[in-house]
């Protein structure tokens, strides 16, 4: 036992002392930094230094979600990173897609471009909120909480959402509308940006497949 | 004149069109399995519906649809791959219910409906509208009005939303994403669908009013508005079949003489099947009505040679059909004499559309034609441009036929006495004589003998002006006395 002790008390050398308050300030300060990082990478600010993410900005503004009367605004993070470091940092981890398709993918600052491949990054949206329970939804809303301006809305909220996750019915609420998965025409979509681009048809298509 | 071939083409005409006729006796009523209908996702549709929209709920659950076990979905459903398709609560629907949608069940009515004048109303004008709604008007005015009516081209956008400028809209002749024309609930409010609301005048006067197709004006000054009016409690609104004669005898409505059965005479969902005469035209004309094989119909002049079966014709919206049957004007009169006959006397009703025949061919012969005839003139000549409205008298010839010719035609055709005359031909009258003729000659000038006294002069009707000395108190006083 007490061979075992001096052992164990032998390991704990001044060098380990040090390596050890060394390991412990440097992963505290580890652990700031990827709160800070979080934090900062969660801002509108730093999201729209990217011009194309300016257009997902601008439909923000436009909606409750930017402007309510209570003073709640929603920041891109609020909504599109979890909550907790670990997830948050994963999100980001998992962001730099984003990051590494807008320096070597196509021109998602155009806004043609980045019309075109809207309902590509929606669905991919919506299905990241499916796989988390809309649980970002619930940082701010509580289901049991939502009474409405009219009396339905509170015995919808309670009666309607059974085997329901917020994403499923409020989708289309801040950002530009797209239609479902299950029913989007990417033909139709093509012509829609065509039309209010004023581009020839067919010119959406060659866009799309890097011809032009 | 009648040649052999034509005689040999009406005996091949007459039996197929009895045919056409001849067919159910009233109101279908849908024959399907109900195991077609009763969606089993209808019932969430409905709990939640009766909460968000309980006012269309609550109409529904009123009508005969819900009392049957037809559903929302029953209706809404569509194909993800349908042009509208969209994701609601996790099923695929569409927000527009077109008569093809109502045809799954309604087979009887959509079949007749698709083709007639109704289900063509917007075709029929899609490429005349801009130059008076847009020019005079402005773009926004077709959705607000000409469209409500005559229907929209619903454009559904890429965002699979329905562009706001072409819907809402419940046009007769709404081209819907499915390709299928009209809208039932033109007639048929919404989501109730009351058999009693559509047989109501009211269910047409949303669009048969009005300067240009008076038809609720004229309908309320003519006896049988008359009779309704007074008698509308025993009109047997609600009864699930409704053969004029049997099922009701107070009064007849719009749907009584156009759709309605009457008799042995078979109901229809074409409207314009029992009219012999286009009524909203510069000059009038009895119609054929040209029957395809695919179903289809289409309404043509029967002064030019009937089609023979088999031949193909191009129909309003571009496409070519093949002649199956030619329903002639004459069917077509006997086909609306039969539901007079369920209350007056047969002589008594040639006689009424020997007034009503005779009123029209005057209103070509002396106006209608002349008119047109004075305007081709100044066109030709290039005394007007092409653009339509852009002269006055462009605005005083479209009121002559469009708005007060159409008014004496119709208020002849439902026995208006003051449509006819005053609301009608007086004004047909005081704007060809005192309006017309005097822009045009103004606008012929040295040539006004050649381009429009000559026109004149051509008819007999005119003839009255070349004598200056007949003299009559009409205007309160001789004139020529002494006062």
């Amino acid at each position: 036992m007490k061979g075992a002790k001096s052992s164990v008390l032998g390991f704990i050398t001044r060098h380990v002392l040090i390596a050890l308050a060394i390991g412990s300030l440097g992963g505290m300060l580890f652990m700031v930094f990827l709160i800070e990082f979080d934090h900062y990478t969660s801002t509108n600010a730093f999201c729209t230094t990217c011009h194309s993410m300016t257009y997902a900005d601008e439909s923000l503004r436009q909606t409750v979600h930017h402007d309510s009367a209570s003073g709640v605004r929603a920041s891109c993070g609020d909504c599109h990173v979890s909550e907790g470091l670990f997830a948050a940092t994963w999100d980001h981890a998992m962001g730099a897609r984003d990051l590494f398709k807008q320096l070597f993918g196509p021109d998602y600052d155009d806004p043609v471009i980045n019309a075109l491949h809207l309902p590509d990054a929606a669905f991919r949206a919506r299905a990241w909120f499916r796989a988390r329970d809309s649980a970002t939804c619930k940082r701010c809303h509580v289901q049991e909480a939502i009474l409405g301006k009219r009396v339905d809305t509170a015995a919808i909220h309670r009666e309607e959402t059974d085997g329901k996750s917020c994403i499923d019915c409020h989708y289309n609420l801040v950002h530009r509308k797209v239609p479902d998965e299950s029913t989007f025409k990417r033909e139709a979509w093509n012509r829609m940006v065509e039309e209010e681009h004023g581009l020839e048809p067919g010119t959406a298509a060659a866009l799309l497949s890097g011809r032009e | 004149m009648v040649s052999f071939r034509s005689l040999a083409l009406w005996r091949l005409i007459l039996p197929l069109s009895i045919l056409v006729l001849a067919c159910p006796v009233w109101a279908a009523k849908v024959k399907l399995d109900p195991s077609h209908w009763g969606h089993p996702a209808g019932s969430a549709c409905v709990s939640c519906h009766t909460k968000s929209s309980a006012g269309l709920t609550q109409q529904w659950q009123s009508g005969a649809h819900a009392e049957a076990g037809v559903n929302c979905m029953d209706c809404h459903q569509a194909e993800r791959s349908d042009v509208d398709a969209i994701e609601h609560e996790g099923q695929t629907i569409a927000t527009i219910v077109s008569p093809k949608d109502c045809g799954r069940c309604h087979v009887k009515e959509f079949t007749e409906q698709q083709g007639s004048v109704h289900a063509e109303a917007y075709a029929i004008i899609e490429d005349r509208v801009p130059a008076l709604a847009h020019n005079i008007g402005g773009v926004p005015m077709q959705g607000a009005s000409c469209d409500q009516c005559h229907g929209s081209r619903v454009k559904v956008r890429g965002d699979g939303t329905l562009d706001p400028a072409t819907w809402p809209n419940s046009g007769i002749g709404r081209i819907n994403p499915d390709g299928s024309k009209g809208s039932c609930s033109s007639c048929h409010g919404r989501h109730r669908f009351s058999k009693a609301q559509a047989r109501e005048p009211s269910a047409c006067v949303r669009c048969h009013s009005g300067p240009d197709s008076p038809d609720k004006e004229i309908f309320e000054a003519s006896k049988h508005g008359m009779i309704y009016a007074a008698h509308r409690d025993e009109m047997n609104l609600d009864a699930a079949e409704w053969v004029a004669g049997r099922d009701y005898t107070a009064a007849p409505t719009c749907v009584t003489c156009h759709m309605g059965a009457a008799g042995k005479l078979p109901s229809t969902h074409d409207v314009g099947l029992r009219n012999v005469w286009s009524l909203n035209t510069p000059v009038s004309k009895r119609q054929l009505l040209v029957m395809f094989e695919d179903g289809h119909k289409l309404e043509i002049p029967a002064d030019v040679p009937a089609p023979r079966r088999g031949t193909e014709l191009t129909r309003v919206d571009g496409t070519v059909g093949v002649v199956k049957a030619v329903v002639p004007p004459e069917r077509r009169r006997q086909a609306m004499s039969l539901v007079c006959v369920e209350c007056h006397g047969k002589g008594f009703t040639d006689s009424f559309m020997s007034q009503f025949d005779s009123v029209v061919e005057l209103y070509n012969a002396k106006f209608g034609e002349p008119a047109r005839a004075i305007m081709d003139n100044l066109y030709r000549e290039g005394l007007l441009t092409l653009t339509p409205f852009d002269e006055p008298i462009e605005f005083v010839y479209w009121e002559l036929w469009h708005d007060e010719g159409a008014r004496a035609r119709h208020g002849v055709s439902m026995m208006s006495p003051n449509h006819a005359w005053w609301e009608g031909m007086y004004l047909v009258g005081r704007n060809f004589y005192a309006r017309f003729l005097v822009a045009a000659r103004a606008l012929a000038g040295e040539q006004a003998d050649a381009l429009v006294d000559s026109v004149l002069s051509a008819s007999e009707h005119h003839r009255w002006l070349d004598d200056p000395d007949q003299a009559s108190a009409i205007l309160g006083f001789m004139g020529g006395e002494a006062h």
